[in-house]
């Protein structure tokens, strides 16, 4: 009887398994060797020569591009996040309304979402070259502009381009979480508020922003996370440069490990951007509950 | 016309106006890809372009073929993200089962992980994923890239079977279970069916990231017979002539039948993304 009972608590536990374990070996070992060999030194070859005395962080705080980096990280994550989330809120909102052709304009919208990263680079890299980018070619036709421009004149430019292109891509994953959001208030409040002779912006701020708090907690703490990490956008823009002015955290480590061969201040990297993440997603969940729990 | 009416009509026309410009620009970069597609190399870098083909190339979408490993790059993506969409559904299931139908300790902390789990996306982990990878002699190997896929989709994959079987009274299968089904029986025969819109949702989406995944192809994958598509185009991306053409004909057959993938499942992917959320 006992043997019974103790084989029915561990059941739980024999389900989880084959998902942990999976989890454990390609995401837990990963961990774990990074911030081992963001300890170590570690030769050209790739020999871990053991502790070093935090020399990897000490390094990558002494590099200039490193605080260039960071700051292009956090400009990165705020303008994406920040205005995808207000385009796909707006998207949303009209795609919420009775209109003909809905179904196919949130067919379209969903597009962006599906196509692989480095597709939508690659394209966005040909439409604005200066010379053949089919961007000058259109503007030129349209009589919108008579010479071709150079898009990307400046390192501040093609990050400028970099943020557009992720703007571009995060927006469906915000309009989809918005919409089911939307679609899942009762009409009921609405009805309520118009009897009540409740203005658009009143409906806004009353009753459609609060009940769509927790789709957006989720749609935002999720993007903070893709769009902080992302990698392919960059990568095939401008892989970082001119002169690394480019770099996000993701694009830097990568160059720093796999082209200057310094795996050890690319986990030094990959830590502190664990470290920043972390630290902002619980400030956000932490203060999306407070506000909730400060509402009931 | 009263006024009422005439403000009802400017707001019509201001939402159509507001959907012209958003379908225009979400539109343009594929517009870009299919009409570059088309054209002929020559006419890529001529002076005066136009902003359709001259002459459409319908020969492009048969060249590529030919002119490039082509069929190998998407036979590896297909074995690379249909290896990992059955390994992650085939995990996931049981897990996703055992957190919302099973009480057990630490059940809210394996929640906590496999949330956590999506704070380390793979190219923060390069580095040690390389080294692992050398370890298990997985690199340059559909296998590697396959387990790694999977795992990296573990937590989207529980997260939304979590969702539909929380969404599905047990009642079902307390009665499956009085009629002598065993847990296993009554999973398969009587949740699982009734879950299916969610099964269906979760293997479409890890299929697509899977497909779409570049970083980890990227960097683990040298050979060139190995390389899944998303690698693979970069062959038209010579250091001295790039075969615009070419890459975007090749593109435009990666990124068609994801599209329509996808648009099966748009709906219940939003709506199971943020009810996992919620339900947590």
């Amino acid at each position: 009887m006992k043997k019974h009972s103790l084989l029915k608590k561990a059941e739980p536990y024999v389900w989880l398994l084959p998902s942990m374990l999976l989890m454990a070996v390609m995401i837990l070992v990963p961990i774990v060797t990074v911030f081992q060999l963001s300890m170590s030194q570690i030769t050209r070859a790739g020999v871990i020569k053991g502790y070093n005395d935090f020399e990897n962080f000490k390094a990558v705080f002494r590099s200039p591009t490193f605080w260039h980096t960071l700051k292009n990280t956090l400009v990165w994550t705020v303008t994406v996040v920040g205005f995808s989330t207000l385009i796909g809120f707006v998207i949303a909102m009209v795609l919420n309304q009775e209109f003909v052709g809905r179904k196919i304009v949130r067919a379209i919208v969903v597009f962006p979402w599906a196509t692989s990263l480095i597709i939508q680079s690659v394209i966005w890299k040909y439409s604005i070259n200066a010379d053949y980018g089919s961007l000058n070619v259109i503007l030129q036709k349209l009589g919108v502009i008579e010479k071709y421009i150079n898009w990307t004149p400046t390192a501040q430019a093609h990050f400028a381009w970099e943020c557009w292109i992720g703007i571009f891509v995060t927006v469906p994953f915000v309009t989809f979480c918005v919409l089911s959001g939307l679609q899942s208030i009762d009409t009921a409040y609405y009805e309520a508020a118009d009897i009540d002779g409740a203005s658009f912006w009143q409906k806004l701020g009353r009753i459609t922003l609060p009940l769509l708090k927790p789709s957006l907690t989720v749609s935002t703490v999720l993007n903070i996370i893709y769009v902080f990490n992302s990698f392919p956008i960059i990568w095939t823009m401008t892989k970082g440069d001119p002169a690394d002015r480019t770099h996000t955290l993701a694009t830097y480590l990568y160059k720093l490990s796999f082209y200057n061969g310094k795996s050890g201040q690319a986990a030094a990297v990959s830590v502190i951007g664990f470290v920043i993440l972390c630290i902002c997603s619980s400030i956000y969940m932490i203060l999306s509950l407070r506000a909730e729990k400060e509402e009931q | 016309m009263t006024s009422r009416k005439r403000k009802k009509l400017i707001q019509k026309i201001c939402l159509y106006l507001f959907v012209l410009v958003v379908c225009v620009i979400i539109l343009y970069p594929y517009f870009v890809m299919f009409t570059t597609a088309a054209k002929d190399r020559d006419e890529m870098y001529a002076l005066n372009m136009t902003i359709l083909p001259l002459e459409w190339k319908w020969s492009n979408f048969i060249e590529i073929w030919s002119a490039a490993p082509v069929f190998r790059y998407f036979l590896n993506s297909i074995i690379i993200a249909g290896g990992a969409t059955l390994l992650a559904i085939l995990c996931g299931i049981p897990a996703a089962y055992a957190m919302s139908r099973m009480q057990f300790k630490g059940k809210s902390i394996f929640l906590g992980l496999v949330i956590m789990s999506q704070m380390f996306a793979p190219v923060v982990l390069l580095v040690g994923i390389y080294k692992l990878m050398t370890t298990l002699k997985l690199v340059n190997s559909l296998l590697g890239l396959i387990l790694l896929n999977a795992a990296f989709n573990q937590a989207f994959a529980i997260w939304l079977l979590r969702g539909t079987f929380l969404s599905i009274s047990p009642e079902m299968e307390q009665a499956a279970k009085i009629d002598g089904c065993g847990r296993i029986g009554s999973l398969v025969r009587v949740l699982l069916p009734m879950a299916a819109p969610g099964v269906v949702t979760t293997l479409i989406f890890v299929f697509i990231n899977s497909w779409n995944e570049y970083t980890m192809a990227l960097t683990l994958m040298s050979t060139d017979t190995l390389k899944p598509i998303t690698v693979g185009i970069n062959v038209f991306y010579g250091f001295n002539m790039i075969q615009w053409q070419y890459l975007f004909a090749t593109s435009l057959f990666a990124t068609v039948p994801v599209i329509i993938l996808f648009l099966c499942i748009e709906k219940h992917l939003a709506a199971g993304l943020t009810a996992g959320g919620v339900k947590g």
